[in-house]
């Protein structure tokens, strides 16, 4: 199986390449299992989840085609095959299968597939991004956490009979609220589809690099955006479920 | 986790709840938020043109105990400053005064960029900038 370089160059080149067959001590090809002697071959530390599947860095992937390879993959590591095989092998195809199911549930998912790409090349750390809201939906997001809180102090104030039309107004405009920013999440999704399609046109290697990085940047911020909404979304759901 | 004393005051004693006309020529509006927490802040002031000085602030902050009170602590910060002054006031000096710590540090950022985006909204209001000048309170994409 070959490996397909990275195009983020994260992995640095040539580590492929140089990976040799723990048993035969011939070129492995980087693959699961040795080219020449067809041992299973331990997981090497720069392999990247898309290589897992010998996949290029692409944001759009064919989810069927993936799913295919997962079970032809679990099937090849699981461990019925390796009774008979030493402890150590043994041990190699624990670690590729767990690697394996870790891999695909990353990048079945495009959201996760994409954060998962920019958390690799360095442009996404967990919780330590500068965070910023999205500028033109702030009025939006403040009228609604007031009303947020209008319905959540109506709630513990207990209303009196009869006082329940502004409790039921306020859920009504939260409701629509909750609607509209459901369709803002549509809208960023298909806006990080098309930005999918930007970053796999990418051309590979240096003349790329400018380019990579206005893209990364580009899905960052959707991200942001995203799970920003989703919050929102989240948040009023939680709101009008309790009573 | 623990919240500071002052903090704690800030959070149960909110000072300068509230808001302003914000059709005021006088009166600055910064709205910012963070996307990871969902907390927004809303700081209004109320700006003297001739001197310049803030006379009066408030804030309506949506969010954790240390972004309330780190608006809070701007309000009084701000209030008797002149713009200029106010500009000066960094996040690193709210988190001092609150003690807060490392995981807090965002919602004073917060407060920081609240007072920014208040005084170019006034700046704007007043012809002193051009729209491009609010940019300059966003920090950059990066
Ligand atoms: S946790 Fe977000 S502002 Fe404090």
């Amino acid at each position: 199986m070959s490996v397909t370089k990275t195009q983020t160059g994260i992995t640095p080149a040539g580590t492929q390449q140089e990976a040799v067959c723990w048993s035969c001590k011939a070129p492995s090809g980087g693959g699961h299992f040795c080219a020449a002697c067809g041992k299973i071959q331990p997981l090497s530390r720069e392999a990247d989840y898309f290589a897992f599947f010998a996949l290029p860095q692409k944001l759009q992937i064919d989810e069927s085609s993936l799913e295919q390879r997962f079970h032809q993959l679990s099937w090849k590591l699981h461990p019925d095959n390796f009774v008979r095989a030493s402890e150590y092998e043994r041990n190699l195809a624990l670690e590729r299968s767990s690697e394996l199911n870790d891999a695909y549930r990353t990048l079945r998912d495009p959201i996760s597939r994409v954060e998962y790409l920019l958390l690799r090349a360095g442009v996404r750390k967990e919780g330590t991004t500068k965070q910023q809201a999205p500028p033109e939906l702030l009025e939006e997001v403040f009228e609604l956490n007031e009303s947020l809180d209008e319905l959540r102090e109506a709630k513990s104030e207990g209303l009196p009979a009869g006082a329940g039309g502004d409790l039921t107004e306020l859920r009504a405009k939260l409701t629509e609220a909750q609607a509209n920013f459901q369709e803002k999440l549509a809208e960023v999704d298909a806006e990080l589809k098309a930005v999918f399609a930007e970053w796999d046109d990418v051309p590979v290697g240096i003349e790329g690099d400018a380019a990579r990085k206005s893209v990364m940047a580009k899905l960052n911020e959707l991200l942001n955006r995203r799970s920003y909404i989703r919050n929102l979304v989240r948040n009023v759901g939680i709101e009008l479920e309790q009573g | 986790m623990a919240y500071s004393d002052k903090v704690i005051d800030h959070y149960n004693n909110p000072r300068n709840v509230g808001s302003l006309d914000k059709k005021d020529k006088n009166v600055g509006t910064g709205l910012v938020g963070a996307p990871e927490c969902g907390d927004v802040m809303k700081l209004q002031m109320k700006i003297n043109p001739e001197t310049r000085v803030i006379e009066e602030a408030k804030f309506k902050t949506f969010g954790c105990g240390s972004a309330i009170a780190s608006s809070s602590l701007a309000t009084e910060w701000v209030r008797g400053k002149t713009v200029e002054e106010a500009l000066a006031i960094k996040n690193t000096d709210i988190v001092r005064e609150l003690s807060l710590p490392p995981v807090k540090i965002h919602c004073s950022v917060l407060a920081e960029d609240a007072i920014k985006a208040a005084i170019s909204d006034w700046k704007q209001k007043a012809g002193e900038s051009k729209p491009a000048a609010v940019e300059a309170a966003t920090p950059a994409h990066s």
